[in-house]
């Protein structure tokens, strides 16, 4: 709860630290059903102009041997720690070709965090819990947000020339970005269709012996 | 035995039967096995080919797992994200054979091949089974059977996850011989899976022994295969296999065949011990229930030759032996119902023989079994060197009883005769009736003077009178006897010479004869004279005789008896008993009669002429009684002869009057109207009652000699008749005369008795013509007066 509260608190700062003259995006994100998504991340790529990467940092935390959070956004440039709050071992590992890494089993927090500096998804993976798995979705821009249960999110932004992207973990394909023009104070309402990739391809299926440990797992309060 | 015995055709037939049935079932069963081994055999291969299909499923299984886990190796997945085409090569070489695969490839998530373990043709080119990653992408693997270089493999597919999916890796399992064993080991079902290689040659992985395998695979390629499943029963190497043969599925268009079978013969092997046993079983079987049938038919056939013995048995007529058959069944009632049948044969038959051989009024035997008796007699002491008797008795009169006392009478009688012979006869003694009131009795005898004892005893016994009905009776009987081997060589002569004995006692008035040698020669001549006889009156060999009879009144002759005299060329001279009844019997009694009319007539005529007046009396045999012309003639002869109706006396026996009463009355009436005089000859041996000689037109009485020849002042009983008779006749009106006066005493006596004449050999014998003529004119008692008288001595 304490890190939640970081967090949004780190939103919020984000938030009032963008200029004055600002305008707002609200993105809404739904499977062809029509059912809101959640852990959709949302980002508007400016034209025309460069950005400079973050310096910020980001946590991938590991709890009740899963990712927390599932879909991490970031900024290219971002540092993201990998803590360790089980009581058991984890090793995390990435064969994504945005960043390829390992780190051996482990327990506590790392010492140093990982820096993502090439935009792209780094999947995540635990190389002794198949189940466990995480995206990190590297970005090239600071203006995106990640949909809750309702599937809407507002993203604020400059006034400009922008083309708005959605990503989600379970997708097939990634619609296609929508171009926004969007002045001073201007609101802008957007609408995505994601449609889900086959479940096998996405994640490992549990086998009875996995859960059966799970539930050993879940026997700790 | 001619043709077949019915033992051996009820043998037959039930073997026959037993045979037929156990045929039949075996055949039945055999069918049946045939049709049920055939339908198991089809049974046995779907559910092969079940099996097959659980078989390869599972395997998939099994492999999926076995590839999953693979596809799990952190060091797997880190070759394959290097993307390096060698080492993702070599990992998937490693990696694959670990669990044995034959083919391993990656394929990245569009569909193309990345790398592969067999030849790297295929690289860089899509997948050729789509469809399998398709089925992968929703189940998360898939398996397949398909055909791969012609062979037939079962393929896996999984992700790699990592822990998104980065790719498929897919593994191939070759179908081989190792694989089919297992299910042959499995369901001892042989099996074959027949494909086309690379080059389109036909392929065959088989169980089978490689001869086998050759004509089979000949055969599919004689047969493409179908896309339905074929049950059929194959032969290779000239041993029939039932086959089921159908496509396998398989993930592409390849096809793959799978042939599944069973050998007929094995299958067959164990059916045909159990088929054996059954032979083996239903023969002894079969032995046995024909054993039994036998023992059946010898029990059902000892009874029916037994009653086939009995049955010729009572044919031959011998009834005494019982059929023994304790049978509850219909045999034992038909060997009851022949039982009783053989009783009732017996005793009808003894009924039969004992009607034949028995009198029927006293249930005497009769002739012909006294016949036999005598016969079985006469064999029997034959041996032994006795002698058999033999009496032959005859009723006195029984005639006259019959006709006077009736039938009824008679018979009781008779029978009461047969009762008393019985009783004074001997256990052994015979005593038949031989017909009408003829007895004849049969005994061992020692010598004649038994025989007389026991013809004395029968007399015996008839003494007594006979009271029947209320009727007092006396009977007499006369008695012949003759005794084997005295008198007779067999039975047929000694009855014969019986019977000459009987009528001699019966013409002597002796009751019992003995007989005498040489009567059955006399007998003989009898016949003989019988056709003499004839000729005699014509040749002239008849004589007339005379006898005088006297009156006491006038002491002088006054009649004379006409006796005939036979003066036979070679026997001599003859009395009229020995021929008169030969003449009656003959029918020449007639002429006979008539010729001692015509001549006595004559002679009378010839004494009126010399003075000497006598009347003539002519015996009339009962024949004569039948002649109606009879009176006419003597009426034309008296004529003829100048004599007057009174001077001829007819004399009649009573019996023969009695043969025919009412006709012999009308004669007599016809002869007493024109004259003539008529008497009855020997009066007192008859029956005739005194209310019959009232009715009769007679005027004379001859009294019997035999009640005059005794005549005595002893005898007083013969006296007495005589005085009676003589009283009694002249109380009727009639004259009497007594014949057989024999001496002087005689005389007297019936003089002093009022009798009115005499006849006798005291007076006269009977004289020839000639002789008498004179003894008329010479004698005491001629008729010129002499001074003689009768009063003499």
């Amino acid at each position: 709860m304490v890190l939640r509260r970081y967090l949004y608190g780190l939103m919020l700062l984000i938030a009032f630290a963008l200029p004055a003259s600002a305008a707002t995006i609200v993105v809404d994100v739904r499977d062809p059903q029509g059912a809101p998504l959640r852990d959709a991340v949302v980002y508007a790529a400016p034209e025309g102009r460069g950005l400079e990467p973050a310096t910020r940092t980001a946590v991938m935390d590991q709890k009740d041997r899963t990712f927390v959070p599932h879909v991490l956004p970031v900024q290219t440039g971002t540092a993201v720690k990998f803590p360790n709050s089980d009581d058991i071992q984890h090793e995390v590992y990435s064969f994504s070709p945005a960043k390829t890494f390992q780190l051996p089993l482990y327990k506590g927090t790392p010492a140093n965090p990982i820096v993502f500096t090439t935009a792209g998804v780094v999947t995540l993976g635990c190389n002794i819990h198949d189940k466990m798995n995480a995206y990190i979705v590297i970005l090239d821009t600071p203006y995106f947000a990640k949909t809750e249960a309702g599937g809407r999110v507002e993203v604020r932004i400059p006034a400009g020339k922008y083309a708005v992207h959605v990503w989600h973990p379970d997708m097939r394909d990634e619609p296609t970005p929508q171009s926004v023009s969007i002045g001073e104070g201007d609101r802008s309402e957007l609408a995505f269709t994601v449609t889900a990739a086959p479940a096998a391809l996405t994640s490992a299926p549990l086998n009875r012996l996995e859960e059966k440990f799970k539930k050993y797992g879940n026997a700790r309060p | 035995m001619p043709g077949r015995s019915f033992q051996a055709k009820l043998v037959y037939l039930l073997i026959g039967v037993l045979v037929l049935l156990q045929t039949v079932t075996l055949a039945a069963i055999h069918i049946a096995g045939v049709r049920s081994l055939h339908r198991n055999l089809t049974e046995e291969l779907r559910v092969g080919s079940r099996v097959l299909e659980r078989i390869l499923a599972a395997r998939g299984r099994q492999l999926s797992d076995s590839v999953r886990v693979l596809a799990a190796d952190f060091g797997f997945r880190e070759a394959i994200a290097s993307h390096d085409r060698n080492t993702i090569g070599s990992v998937l070489a490693n990696h694959g054979s670990r669990i044995a695969a034959d083919a391993a490839f990656l394929i990245d998530l569009d569909g193309k091949v990345t790398a592969d373990t067999i030849e790297q043709t295929i690289v860089g080119k899509p997948f050729p089974f789509p469809k399998l990653i398709r089925t992968a992408e929703h189940a998360g693997e898939a398996s397949s059977i398909v055909s791969l270089g012609g062979r037939p493999y079962q393929l896996v597919i999984v992700p790699v996850l990592a822990p998104r999916a980065i790719a498929w890796v897919c593994m191939g399992f070759q179908i081989d011989e190792t694989v089919l064993r297992d299910f042959q080991r499995l369901t001892a079902l042989d099996i074959s899976l027949s494909t086309l290689d690379e080059a389109g040659r036909p392929l065959l992985i088989s169980t089978l022994p490689q001869s086998v395998q050759t004509e089979l695979l000949a055969q599919m390629v004689r047969q493409p295969p179908q896309n339905e499943p074929v049950e059929a029963t194959l032969k290779f190497a000239d041993s029939p296999y039932e086959t089921l043969t159908e496509p396998l599925k398989t993930g592409d268009r390849s096809r793959i065949t799978t042939v599944i079978q069973r050998s007929l013969e094995e299958a067959r092997r164990s059916y045909r011990s159990l088929e054996l046993q059954i032979v083996l079983f239903s023969t002894l079987a079969l032995v046995g229930a024909i054993v039994a049938a036998m023992f059946f038919a010898r029990g059902v056939i000892r009874p029916l030759h037994r009653l086939a013995d009995n049955a010729q048995r009572i044919e031959r007529g011998d009834y005494t032996a019982a059929v023994e058959i304790e049978q509850d069944d219909e045999i034992g009632k038909l060997a009851t119902a022949f039982n009783r049948m053989r009783t009732g044969i017996a005793e009808r038959e003894l009924q039969v023989i004992h009607q034949a051989t028995h009198d029927g009024l006293t249930g005497l035997p009769n002739r012909t079994l006294f016949l036999d008796r005598l016969e079985h007699a006469i064999a029997a002491v034959k041996r032994t060197g006795d002698s058999v008797g033999m009496i032959m008795m005859d009723l006195d009169r029984f005639k006259e009883i019959n006709d006077t006392l009736g039938h009824h009478f008679g018979d009781q009688l008779l029978n009461e005769i047969g009762r008393r012979l019985n009783q004074s006869l001997r256990e052994s003694d015979t005593v038949a009736r031989l017909g009408g009131d003829e007895f004849g009795v049969s005994f061992n005898a020692r010598e004649p003077e038994h025989a007389l004892d026991v013809a004395h005893r029968i007399a015996d016994s008839l003494e007594a009178s006979f009271i029947l009905g209320g009727v007092s009776i006396d009977v007499k009987a006369s008695m012949g006897i003759a005794i084997y081997p005295l008198h007779a060589d067999d039975a047929g002569s000694l009855m014969k010479r019986a019977d000459i004995a009987m009528y001699d006692a019966k013409k002597h008035h002796t009751s019992i004869a003995l007989y005498e040698a040489g009567r059955d020669e006399h007998s003989v001549r009898r016949l003989s004279l019988l056709s003499e006889l004839r000729q005699a009156i014509q040749r002239g060999e008849l004589e007339l005789y005379y006898q005088p009879s006297i009156s006491f009144r006038t002491g002088r002759v006054s009649y004379a008896e006409a006796l005939v005299r036979w003066n036979h060329p070679t026997h001599g001279r003859m009395n009229p008993d020995e021929f008169i009844p030969l003449a009656e019997q003959s029918g020449t009694i007639g002429a006979l009669t008539k010729w001692v009319l015509r001549n006595g007539i004559r002679e009378c005529a010839e004494w009126s002429r010399q003075g000497s007046p006598l009347t003539i009396s002519v015996n009339l045999s009962a024949l004569d009684l039948f002649d109606s012309e009879l009176p006419t003639y003597i009426s034309g002869l008296l004529t003829d002869a100048n004599l007057p109706p009174m001077s001829l006396v007819l004399e009649i026996t009573e019996s023969a009057i009695m043969r025919d009463p009412a006709y012999a009355l009308k004669i007599l009436r016809e002869l007493k109207s024109r004259g003539t005089r008529l008497a009855v000859d020997d009066f007192g041996t008859g029956y005739s009652s005194l209310a019959h000689l009232k009715r009769l037109p007679v005027d004379e009485l001859k009294i019997d000699k035999s009640f005059v020849l005794n005549l005595s002042s002893q005898s007083t009983d013969d006296a007495v008749i005589v005085r009676s008779t003589i009283e009694l006749g002249h109380n009727m009106g009639l004259t009497v005369i007594a014949e057989g006066v024999e001496n002087v005493e005689a005389l007297d006596i019936l003089k002093r008795l009022g009798c009115d004449m005499a006849q006798g050999y005291y007076m006269s014998p009977p004289l020839p013509a000639e002789k008498f003529r004179r003894w008329i004119v010479e004698s005491r008692w001629a008729v010129a007066e002499r001074n003689a008288s009768v009063e003499a001595g």
